[in-house]
């Protein structure tokens, strides 16, 4: 009586099941909970089986009892503190006018060089081209939480440093470490009157309150930012993370693109259409006055099939008219697999890029303009590999480019990928396969492709 | 060049609504063709349209509405909670009495809305109760027999409390996209929340 | 879990979401008010994964308005609220603090405790085992705890693993840091010249607030494509009945979209359901006359 798509289980050797079913997706049932060891055994990464649901409710004691059960184990689960022991407590405080130099350090430039600072200042990453501090503190004028005496691990992909080696975390670094327990973020002393030790520790609702809102980052980024977080990813702000267009960047990455390589109808092209008209010198007959692949001699099918493609097609890698990403179809995050060794002084080109949609906001599917533009504020990556070689549904779905669209809808997030396909550039007549209508398995023999 | 075949011999169907009296609007071309899908494909029986006023506020020129009803040789629905009590008493579909359906004729591309949604279930006709004896059960045994007066007596009940669902109507649709390729599609629409089938 | 927060509830309103962080809040509402809201937040005690999620949880503004034309609720503009950091009486942050520093103690002695309880424990075990001459490892001694272990909240090793031997090494200071879930100590209750209006809500509110009035539970419904999920109970326990979209009285359904529906519901074994109201917002006084007004309609593939 349950739901296929909702019942299959996950265990750990399938992965393809895991594919099929993202546990995520449904509300679960904290009873799930009590059975997990993650308190005792901290080496226990494997998720619970879920547990069976009903299809409706009935007046049986035994279900009011289970769900009542499902109940307070969700209230006991969600009533777990963040607590920090002595010995791995990070403290850090809340700066809400942004970087600010230690009490003892003056201002040391005067707010007039800020814009010197910025066009000489090359050690700031491409990819986060939001102001730098304007007090001189030498990072992003977005962070507004310090960690004066960083440890631990997380400081290894968050945040920036300083020149006094105290690190400056964005509104959704602070907050993602604080939700997750991992930090003390402390109400600045001039906010609340108190000194050193006896500072108030922000809780959950008030960090949340602050950082909300702050610097463009709105719920469903950080909604997205804190998910992809949880599982292991490592993210920093894109290029489309403002609102307003950085015209500079985007023609430098444009650039970039377009060099790698120019395919498309090149040298070879002009041959085989100059072999094929040698070969049809009827060819100039029109499809007004005849048929469409002329009266010619034809020698194979493929120069019929070449005659008869006269719908115009769309090649990914030709140059676009320049076109801007709109808000909310821009990049917001380059992100990174937990496998790719990322360093966040130099990170590496991202594995994926996002844009983050509110459902709420933006109801409609996007325009073709406005997934264009995105599509091509995104670097070009053809299949390349010996499988997308073999392989053309692969190559189709992998693309030209691509880019992921985060859709946030009240706090639950679906991700779709999207992909710019190029199948103009699929000549499926030229595919050696075997005739259709033979015996032989057209699986056992591979095509060597195009 | 091969020289142009002569035009195929059009379908009993086409020829069926080209020659039926009403086919001068394309509603009606519709309901004619649901008909003899009815008919001939779902072996639907005492298959008769109704007219039925539907009285829209926004399009003043549309014509009145034609229902088709019939009685399709299998039970098309059965709510989950008849279903169960039928399983408890030991009652198969062919054990009851055929019912009639009433089906809403409909073409891709048709304008709906909820309002005449609301409409069609408000004005849907009463189903005529001669309906429910017209075709005794003579060769089932006392037993089954009582099993069934006891079911009867159940569904009347249910069909005020519409713990069994309230009204419901089938939804035909016909594709006529890129000319049309016959298919007739049923949906079961219910008043009200209805919950779904599990099986 | 059965003490009731007192009414009306408090809504944090931050950059135009509605959102709680109060656990006895969420139980109540769940419980009473059939409002289930998303869970968004990170589990401290299981942060790296996404099945569990924690505080705060996200309202639709539906939700939200529904409380609030209840009288459960109201909304609370919490940067407003938190201004008040800046004015906080000395009497009432000394209090705060020291309530912050008992509870840390009181943090830490538990844990220790708990630690040498199972320390041992531990030992018993292996004792009996060696006696035994149990092939078993000790660590199923573990095990046996397993069901107690999420209600010991401040049980909490951490994924450093620390062993026991540590803690009596590491009693230099002697209490934990905490980060309470809510701000409110040492903020006073949020005064009603914090309250906002009651939050907009978009056209979909009646159909709505007519499933929530007959009993259904309502989550978002972006993962099948539709306004929301209907659940018979609660979702916790239960799946769901319906796909639900709303539509304007006369707004025009395209016939595909209730075959696609149809299709989709009865593929995963749910109703696709649609409806509106029929009173349109001009007719009505206010929201209540035109749930009134809902009609609704189930669709199933009828399977021929």
């Amino acid at each position: 009586m349950a739901d296929a798509d909702e019942d299959t289980t996950r265990s750990p050797a399938t992965g393809a099941e895991q594919i099929e079913t993202d546990l995520s997706d449904e509300t679960q049932d904290f009873r799930l909970l009590n059975h997990l060891n993650f308190l005792t055994d901290t080496s226990n990464s494997s998720l619970p089986r879920r547990g069976e649901k009903d299809f409706e409710p009935n007046p049986t004691e035994f279900q009011a009892d289970v769900l009542s059960a499902s109940r307070q184990a969700m209230h006991n689960a969600l009533s777990y503190p963040r607590i920090h022991a002595p010995k791995n407590q990070v403290v850090a405080f809340y700066s809400p006018d942004g970087p600010i130099p230690p009490p003892a350090h003056p201002v040391r430039e005067p707010l007039e060089a800020v814009d010197e600072y910025r066009k000489t200042s090359n050690s700031e990453p491409k990819t986060n081209p939001s102001r730098v501090s304007e007090k001189g503190v030498g990072v992003s004028a977005e962070a507004c939480v310090c960690v004066p005496s960083p440890k631990g691990t997380y400081f290894k992909s968050m945040g920036q440093a300083d020149r006094w080696n105290r690190i400056w975390l964005l509104p959704e670094e602070a907050l993602y470490m604080l939700e997750r327990g991992s930090l003390d973020i402390r109400w600045p002393q001039e906010l609340t009157g108190s000194v050193d030790e006896l500072s108030i520790p922000m809780s959950l609702q008030a960090a949340y309150t602050c950082f909300i809102g702050r610097g463009g980052l709105t719920l469903e980024r950080f909604s997205v930012y804190t998910g992809l977080k949880r599982l292991g990813y490592a993210l920093i702000r894109g290029p489309g993370w403002d609102d307003q267009v950085d015209e500079a960047s985007n023609a430098q990455d444009r650039a970039l693109q377009l060099n790698p390589t120019q395919r498309g109808p090149g040298l070879g092209g002009i041959f085989s259409r100059l072999f094929e008209w040698i070969h049809d010198p009827l060819s100039t007959a029109s499809t007004t006055t005849g048929p469409v692949v002329g009266c010619g001699i034809h020698r194979s099918y493929a120069d019929v099939y070449r005659k008869l493609a006269i719908i115009p097609w769309y090649d990914p890698v030709t140059p676009q008219p320049n076109l801007e990403p709109s808000a909310p179809f821009r990049v917001v995050y380059h992100i990174y697999k937990p496998s790719t060794s990322y360093k966040k002084t130099a990170p590496p080109p991202p594995d994926f890029r996002i844009a983050v949609l509110s459902t709420r906001e933006q109801s409609t599917l996007p325009t073709l303009t406005q997934l264009s533009a995105l599509l091509h504020s995104t670097p070009l990556v053809p299949p390349h590999g010996e499988k997308m070689n073999r392989m053309m549904y692969m190559r189709l779905r992998h693309g030209y480019r691509n880019v992921i669209l985060a859709i946030v809808d009240q706090g639950v997030v679906s991700y779709l990928r999207v992909g710019d396909a190029a199948f103009g550039k699929e000549k499926l007549f030229e595919n050696v396969k075997p005739v259709a209508g033979t015996k032989r398995s057209g699986f056992s023999k591979k095509s060597k492709g195009s | 060049m091969a020289p142009n075949p002569a035009p195929p011999e059009p379908s009993a169907l086409t020829q069926l609504i080209s020659s039926a009296s009403a086919s001068n609007h394309p509603i009606a071309a519709t309901t004619l063709q649901i008909l003899h899908n009815l008919q001939y494909q779902h072996l639907w029986t005492s298959l008769q349209t109704h007219d039925i006023p539907i009285p829209l506020k926004s399009t003043t020129d549309t014509p009145p509405m034609s229902l088709i009803s019939g009685i399709p040789p299998h039970r098309v629905y059965t709510h989950p909670d008849e279903q169960l009590y039928m399983l408890e008493k030991g009652l198969r579909d062919d054990d009851l009495r055929p019912e009639r359906l009433f089906v809403i004729p409909t073409a891709q591309g048709q304008s709906w809305s909820v309002h005449r949604i609301a409409a069609v279930f408000d004005s849907l006709p009463e189903i005529p109760s001669s309906d429910h004896t017209e075709s005794s059960m003579a060769d089932v045994d006392a037993e089954t027999q009582a099993k069934l007066t006891e079911y009867y007596t159940k569904k009347e009940a249910a069909r005020a409390t519409r713990e069994w669902g309230g009204k419901r109507i089938l939804l035909a649709m016909v594709d006529k996209g890129m000319g049309g390729d016959g298919t007739v599609a049923y949906y079961v629409v219910h008043d009200g929340e209805v919950k779904p089938r599990q099986n | 879990m059965d003490s009731d927060p007192p009414l009306p509830i408090p809504i944090s309103y931050i950059s135009n979401r509605y959102l709680l962080f109060s656990i006895d809040a969420v139980t109540y509402l769940r419980r009473e008010h059939h409002i289930c809201g998303v869970l968004i937040g990170t589990l401290p005690q299981i942060p790296q994964q996404n099945v569990f999620l924690g505080l705060p949880l996200e309202l639709m503004p539906e939700e939200a308005r529904l409380l609030v034309d209840k009288g459960v609720a109201c909304i609370v503009d919490e940067a407003k609220a938190h201004a008040g950091m800046r004015s906080l009486l000395e009497g009432d942050r000394a209090r705060y603090l020291r309530d912050l520093e008992s509870q840390g103690q009181h943090a830490m002695r538990l844990q220790s405790d708990r630690k040498e309880q199972k320390r041992e424990e531990a030992l018993k075990k292996l004792d009996e085992k060696k006696a035994a001459r149990a092939r078993n490892s000790p660590s199923a001694s573990a095990q046996t705890e397993s069901s107690a272990a999420i209600v010991d909240i401040f049980n909490s090793e951490r994924s450093n693993g620390n062993t026991s031997r540590d803690t009596s090494t590491s009693t230099a200071s002697s209490r934990m840091g905490i980060t309470p879930a809510t701000s409110y100590p040492p903020l006073p209750p949020p005064s009603s010249t914090l309250h906002l209006p009651p939050p907009s809500v978009p056209a979909s509110y009646p159909l709505f607030a007519h499933l929530h009035a007959r009993g259904y539970f309502l989550s978002p419904g972006l993962r099948f494509g539709c306004n929301y999920m209907a659940y018979p109970g609660d979702s916790l326990r239960f799946h769901a009945h319906f796909l639900v979209v709303s539509y304007d009285w006369d707004e025009e359904i395209d016939l595909m979209d209730v075959v696609a529906g149809g299709r989709l519901g009865t593929g995963v074994k749910k109703g696709f359901l649609l409806g509106g109201a029929e009173k349109s917002k001009q007719e009505v006084e206010n929201e209540a006359d035109r749930v009134d007004s809902v009609r609704a309609f189930s669709i199933e593939w009828a399977g021929m």
